[in-house]
């Protein structure tokens, strides 16, 4: 994540050209700032959602792309403001004709269109392998986008599929082949560290191929408005050795462990009770609603409402008797008419669902 | 010119200094036994008719012609307007005798009023007039209601009033009849005074669907029920006068009596074949929803199933299908309001449409209680 703050304080005065002027001490203090702000700059672009920090095969092909971008930007800037200030000093004389045309047909047209060109055809060459198919017998993940949370659905190797939310889990260096859709209007799943992002679009199926290549807890998030709470519909990403990917995948076939102490017992009663099945699936129980996330394995998870909390106790009560307090307009009503009792037990009972 | 001015001035000074010394002085009678000048009197029911025809313009008149409302409107007329206006059993109440103005015997008066202008009139009062407005302004049906009734009135019997009104309890005083069996075995007083003149003498309702079904209902759901109508959370301008009578204790004593009573329930077979296709249909919302409309189902809250539902929660199965339909529009309409569990049902019928509303009510009111516990009932 860029930290925008560092560019207030700190860059300003780095770019006052009076302090260039003011002799050696006002040099140092130029440069100190520069470094500073750079530093600033660079520890700012590392982090669990930084497109600049890749992760993985596509990241890095689309961090280069920008590198590139912004190598020859910075070159051109150069030269335009080399030719400014070089104006400003020459006479104003009159100038000779061709010399002129020269340069604003040179300048203004031929060389950006060679730039350009260059640059797009770059670009483009990146697409077949960007867009490439994951090879058969790839784990297969298909996310659907909802208002506002990730229904994730991994394909079995004998046809099957288990069903998950709101969180993601890849095996390292293979690649991973999603099949992306919306419920309800378009969305755009982005793990910026580890590719590009695609959009969900309601009706159709679109396609991406991630290649993880180190492991590691990343964030994805949802890259196109969708709503009051599109800023609280992300997902956590784990990218992990096969071994421990397999385990894990294993374990989230399993339906629900029973409630393992008497608190959770009464979570389990208090959950059943006040209709959560009705939305919420949790395999192994009588819960089988279809239309909010399945909470099968919900303890194993890192955080909680589509990433939007932490994944604590005090988190999961205040989100289940206020979700619109964290996610206004989400469609989770409000279980507000439990008791303090109630609602410890019912979050006992969630997070032991390992 | 300027002359005349002044004087014009002056006289307009004096006639306003005038009439603010006698508001002042006190001269001005406020007294409702001092009556008005006939040119007053006049002056204000031209007024008032003047204002009911403007603003009663553009109301939409619903079809009226209907018994429940009928029903529902007489049930209501006998506890919020017989008091002040009379009724067949009541012609001439005493104590609103000396209001100024004086309120209409309305078998008399009705005609003067079409129906938006009854509505408007029951709905908002009538300002200086001592008529109040409605005690819910979000209740719309139940105005209507009462003017459904009111086209009734004008021509209705002592004998057919006190049936529709008071039900199978208005021969209260001959000997051998039901409440006076209810007298005897321990219902408490309040609920033969408050309760059983709509919703029967076992909580069995009056047929219709006019008012609900109360027998076997949870207890916990009743008195939060009636402690949201007291606290104006959830609105009626029927219940919440009712209701704001009643105190603690009276609220639990009514809830467990309701609770205790068996709901005996038939629904007519004509009525069930007819509706054969729409309790299908119910079935299925009811039971398992329908997740691509983002509908979850009704039985994880109201049953049937195999688990031990809250009893905040209200028990569905064998209630009168056009209740349940209405409670789903107004929840729909944010107008029924409720005790904290109602929050959880508009979510809900944000994604009903008018078909799924009448099919999942037809399936519960299709519905025994003794069903309720299978998973799967015998159908």
């Amino acid at each position: 994540m860029f930290r925008f703050h560092a560019f207030s304080t700190s860059s300003l005065h780095g770019f006052c050209p009076r302090s260039a002027r003011t002799g050696r001490w006002g040099r140092n203090a130029l440069w100190f700032t520069c470094l500073l702000t750079i530093s600033f700059l660079i520890t700012g672009c590392e982090g669990i959602q930084s497109a600049l920090n890749p992760a993985g095969r596509d990241a890095a092909l689309i961090a280069q792309l920008y590198w590139w971008m912004v190598g020859g930007a910075v070159i051109i800037w150069l030269i335009v403001v080399g030719l400014a200030v070089y104006a400003l000093q020459i006479n104003a004389t009159e100038h000779d004709y061709n010399v002129t045309r020269f340069w604003v047909i040179g300048g203004g047209a031929v060389a950006p269109t060679i730039i350009l060109t260059v640059l797009l055809v770059y670009g483009l060459s990146m697409m077949p392998t960007l867009l490439e198919p994951a090879p058969e017998g790839s784990q297969t993940i298909t996310v659907i986008g909802k208002q506002w949370w990730w229904k994730v659905r991994y394909h079995l190797p004998e046809g099957q599929a288990v069903e998950l939310a709101n969180e993601i889990r890849l095996p390292v260096d293979e690649p991973v082949q999603f099949y992306l859709e919306s419920a309800d209007v378009i969305h755009s799943f982005w793990i910026p560290s580890l590719g590009g992002k695609v959009d969900m679009l309601p009706g159709r199926q679109t396609r991406l191929t991630l290649h993880p290549q180190r492991t590691g807890i990343y964030r994805g998030v949802c890259a196109e408005y969708c709503g009051g709470s599109h800023a609280k519909m992300s997902f956590e990403v784990v990218v992990m050795e096969r071994d421990a990917f397999d385990t894990w995948l294993e374990q989230q076939q399993a339906p629900a462990k029973s409630a393992s102490n008497e608190l959770a017992e009464r979570g389990e009663s208090v959950f059943l009770a006040h209709g959560c099945g009705a939305c919420h699936t949790i395999r192994g129980t009588k819960a089988n609603g279809k239309i909010a996330p399945d909470l099968t394995h919900y303890g194993s998870r890192l955080r909680l409402a589509a990433s939007a909390l932490p994944q604590t106790r005090d988190a999961l009560k205040e989100w289940i008797a206020h979700p619109k307090q964290t996610k206004p307009g989400v469609h989770m009503p409000s279980f507000a008419l439990l008791s303090e009792d109630d609602l410890t037990a019912l979050a006992a009972y969630l997070e032991g669902l390992q | 010119m300027k002359q005349r001015l002044i004087t014009l001035g002056v006289f307009l000074a004096v006639v306003g200094l005038g009439g603010i010394l006698v508001v002042v002085l006190g001269l001005a009678p406020v007294q409702a036994s001092s009556g008005h000048w006939p040119i007053t009197k006049w002056f204000l029911e031209f007024s008032m008719s003047r204002s009911i025809a403007t603003y009663s313009t553009g109301i939409k008149v619903p079809e009226l012609d209907r018994p429940e409302l009928v029903l529902k409107g007489a049930g209501h007329y006998e506890t919020g307007c017989s008091p002040c206006h009379g009724s067949p059993t009541l012609r001439h109440p005493r104590v609103a005798a000396n209001m100024l103005p004086q309120p209409p015997y309305l078998p008399e008066e009705v005609h003067h009023w079409d129906p938006a202008e009854l509505f408007l009139i029951t709905k908002h009062g009538i300002m200086l007039a001592g008529m109040p407005a409605f005690p819910s302004l979000k209740r719309d049906d139940e105005v209507w209601a009462l003017v459904a009734f009111l086209q009734e009135y004008q021509e209705m019997e002592k004998e057919d009033y006190q049936k529709l009104v008071f039900g199978n309890t208005w021969n209260a005083s001959q000997e051998g009849d039901a409440l006076q069996e209810k007298l005897s075995d321990g219902t408490p007083l309040v609920v033969i005074q408050a309760c059983i003149r709509c919703h029967g003498l076992q909580g069995e309702g009056r047929g219709q669907g006019a008012f609900p079904k109360l027998a076997g209902q949870n207890a916990e759901y009743l008195s939060r029920s009636l402690e949201a109508y007291i606290n104006g959370d959830r609105h009626s301008g029927i219940m919440e006068p009712i209701a704001a009578r009643l105190d603690v204790a009276t609220i639990k004593m009514i809830s467990d009596y309701y609770a205790g009573l068996e709901l005996h329930t038939e629904e007519s077979n004509d009525k069930q074949k007819a509706l054969l296709e729409s309790i299908e249909r119910g079935k299925v919302i009811a039971t398992e929803g329908l997740p691509n409309e983002e509908i979850p189902s009704c039985a994880d809250c109201h049953g049937p199933g195999e688990v031990d539902i809250s009893p905040k929660y209200p028990r569905l199965a064998g209630q009168y299908r056009e209740y349940l339909v209405l409670q789903l529009e107004l929840f729909h309409d944010r107008n029924r309001g409720g005790a904290e569990a109602a929050e959880l049902m508009h979510e809900v019928a944000d994604q009903l449409t008018e078909s799924h509303r009448e099919d999942v009510a037809a399936y519960y009111a299709s519905l025994k209680r003794d069903d309720e516990g299978a998973s799967s009932s015998g159908e």
